[in-house]
């Protein structure tokens, strides 16, 4: 699943560690583990990694620190920061600090997985595309027109902006919290399941009245429109 | 500038020090009155003994003829202004030095006024003695300038004894009140910070003052540090705990995952998502708590900022829009143009989930749930359902309850939903409100002007 990368995980606790680990191995990701903070620092510096994951609280050195310090060396590799804290303070002192992506503790590993390659492979800032594409649908993004088979769609604006999100992440899982997070900019958690009534809203007018599904349900991850 | 003017007249060393100038300024007048009263009354005494001596040097006059000479002689040589002199005798004939004196009575003092002559051939009051001299009437006006001008002498030493007094007082009283008030301010804007969340705010300007107000800013410092320093052990208690605690529900959730792929029979499979399930309500209701003692205990409002609350409410609507549907419920969004208040987006977004989920939770398929934002009379965000309602009497309770112990017990879920919203009104000093829709629920939250 997705390209292979080389990963770095500081994480203390020795059964998440494994547990990261072993999932990502089996991604076909290569993983180093370290448990201390001062040994995660080294190895960071040292090691060309795709993407690093640091516990927030580690002994000694804590995740905080270990992102400043690489961010002030000018270790650019994205950085996903794993709390047990979740207040809103929280997340946005893990970002100030330098972290790319927060997930906050206990989490599922479908939804690490999906923000870790969602890390690895952002895409380049280049040339904005005006015609995003899957299969046999297009989504024009001047015209705002999107067409199945030559059969135009009729889309709310919020459903317009679900669709293109996905279009743009082609291949790449999106996990309920990344929608919400960057469809919608909730970076709370909503006790209604709003993302499913979403998704099932787009399907009925994208993928229901056409033979062949695009948006497919991850289990235990999210959601995904594959490349062709 | 309206402030610090404000507060030096609320300045306590200001206050007591015009206190005390006015009271020195009232006792030292008192004193010099009744100083003047006596020496008035003694000089009116001595000046009263030599008119009456003078009026005797008449009496002496054995003969009337001898008499009315004495009188005319007098006429002629002494001018009103020092003494005035009317004889009337009893055949009618009159002799005075003052042509139509009326008569000015026994032994008093008269002014000027009631003297028919100009004035600047009068003093400006006499002392009077009248009586039968001879076969006539005697009045004999003594000059009391002397007398007069004591009340200028005393009025003039008043004022030169009391007025570098009050200026010497005045200015050392405003120093002094001005460095009290300063003192003052410093601690009052330190304590105004720390309460505002500020908690390495700190007393400055002290020095090594003697002074009890440098005591009270010391005291105030090392208020300050205790505290900080017991908060900071409460911050690293809460973050111990939530490591402590999230750190074996992650284990026991990466252990049920394991679990459910080691393939397990339909029932065993059954019996380890349930027990998924129910660690994810743990995790909600334990992110909740969290949430709740970080929004009572951090400086969040140190991030607010201006925003339209109206815009932040359209677009969490906007989310719930099909869910609300897809339940049967009819949500519509009522805008009243814009609401600005001061704010933390998230937190805002929050609370109107919240409500909107409430609503979906409490209110039959079938019903509306509206939805007010507006800024009149002020910004306000109001979410009404016409489902069952809450009885009157209840409603207190929901209130008073959802924020101490009982609070879980009164939101459906592991939401803890009403403590998080109205710990995040509080934050936001907004007023949150249970009121009847007469059917349904309606609840409000009226926010200050931004």
């Amino acid at each position: 699943m997705g390209n292979p990368m080389k990963i770095l995980v500081i994480e203390d606790d020795e059964t998440t560690g494994a547990y990261i680990t072993d999932g990502l191995r089996q991604e076909g990701h290569s993983v180093d583990y370290i448990d201390t903070g001062n040994d995660g620092l080294v190895q960071a510096t040292v090691g060309q990694y795709d993407v690093i994951v640091v516990d927030r609280m580690l002994p000694g050195i804590d995740g905080l620190a270990v992102v400043k310090t690489l961010r002030g060396a000018g270790q650019k590799a994205p950085v996903l920061m794993l709390t047990a804290l979740g207040g809103v303070e929280d997340r946005i002192e893990g970002l100030n600090a330098g972290a790319d992506d927060y997930l906050v503790k206990p989490f599922a590993f479908g939804e690490l997985s999906a923000r870790i390659n969602a890390l690895g492979r952002r895409p380049p800032v280049s040339d904005e595309p005006t015609v995003l594409s899957a299969r046999d649908l297009e989504m024009n993004l001047l015209t705002r027109k999107v067409t199945r088979g030559g059969q135009e769609i009729d889309l709310l604006p919020r459903e317009f902006a679900l669709l293109e999100h996905l279009l743009r992440r082609k291949g790449r899982v999106q996990t309920r919290t990344m929608l919400l997070e960057s469809v919608w900019d909730i970076h709370f958690d909503p006790q209604t399941n709003v993302v499913e009534t979403h998704i099932s809203r787009l399907r009925a007018k994208v993928d229901k009245p056409f033979d062949t599904e695009l948006i497919k349900t991850v289990r235990g991850s999210g959601y995904r429109i594959d490349v062709e | 500038m309206t402030r610090a003017r404000g507060a030096i007249f609320r300045s306590t060393p200001l206050r007591l020090t015009v206190r005390l100038i006015a009271v020195f300024s009232v006792s030292t007048a008192l004193s010099f009155g009744a100083a003047y009263m006596i020496v008035e009354r003694s000089a009116d005494a001595v000046l009263r003994e030599q008119v009456l001596q003078e009026f005797e040097s008449y009496r002496l006059e054995r003969r009337q003829r001898d008499l009315v000479e004495k009188v005319i002689e007098e006429i002629t040589t002494v001018p009103p202004r020092t003494t005035i002199i009317d004889y009337r005798s009893d055949d009618g004939n009159r002799f005075s030095n003052v042509q139509g004196l009326p008569s000015l009575g026994g032994l008093s003092i008269v002014g000027a006024s009631e003297i028919p002559l100009s004035e600047d051939q009068l003093a400006d009051s006499y002392l009077v003695v009248e009586g039968r001299v001879g076969n006539g009437q005697l009045t004999l006006a003594r000059n009391r300038d002397h007398v007069e001008d004591l009340f200028r002498i005393f009025g003039i030493v008043l004022v030169v004894n009391l007025l570098p007094t009050l200026a010497i007082g005045s200015v050392l009283g405003l120093w002094s009140a001005r460095r009290a008030r300063d003192r003052v301010e410093a601690i009052r804007g330190t304590l105004r910070e720390m309460t505002g969340g500020n908690l390495e705010a700190r007393v400055t300007g002290l020095d090594d003052a003697p002074d009890d107000i440098a005591d009270i800013g010391r005291a105030v410092n090392r208020m300050a540090v205790a505290q900080a320093a017991s908060i900071a052990s409460l911050k690293q208690v809460s973050a111990d705990i939530a490591h402590d605690l999230k750190t074996p529900i992650q284990r026991v959730s990466v252990l049920l995952s394991r679990l459910e792929e080691a393939g397990l029979s339909g029932e065993q499979a059954e019996i380890a998502a349930r027990a998924r399930k129910e660690t994810t309500g743990i995790v909600k209701t334990f992110q909740s708590l969290l949430q709740i003692a970080q929004i009572e205990g951090g400086r969040i409002e140190e991030r607010f900022t201006r925003m339209d609350l109206a815009e932040v409410v359209a677009g969490i609507v906007d989310v719930f829009e099909p869910t609300a549907e897809e339940s049967g419920h009819k949500l519509v969004l009522v805008r009243d143009g814009p609401a600005p208040v001061t704010g933390e987006r998230q937190l805002l977004g929050q609370v109107t989930a919240n409500l909107i989920e409430n609503a979906l939770r409490h209110a039959p398929p079938g019903s509306r749930i509206d939805v007010k934002v507006g800024a009149k009379p002020r910004p306000f965000l109001q979410v009404t359902d016409d489902g069952p309602g809450i009885p009157k009497e209840e409603r207190a309770n929901v209130l008073k309850r959802h924020y101490r112990l009982e609070r879980s017990r009164t939101t459906e879920g592991s939401g803890l939903g009403l403590a998080l919203v109205s710990a995040i009104a509080d934050l936001h000093g907004a007023k949150l409100e249970l009121g009847d829709a007469g059917p349904g629920l309606s609840v409000t939250l009226t926010f200050p002007e931004a």
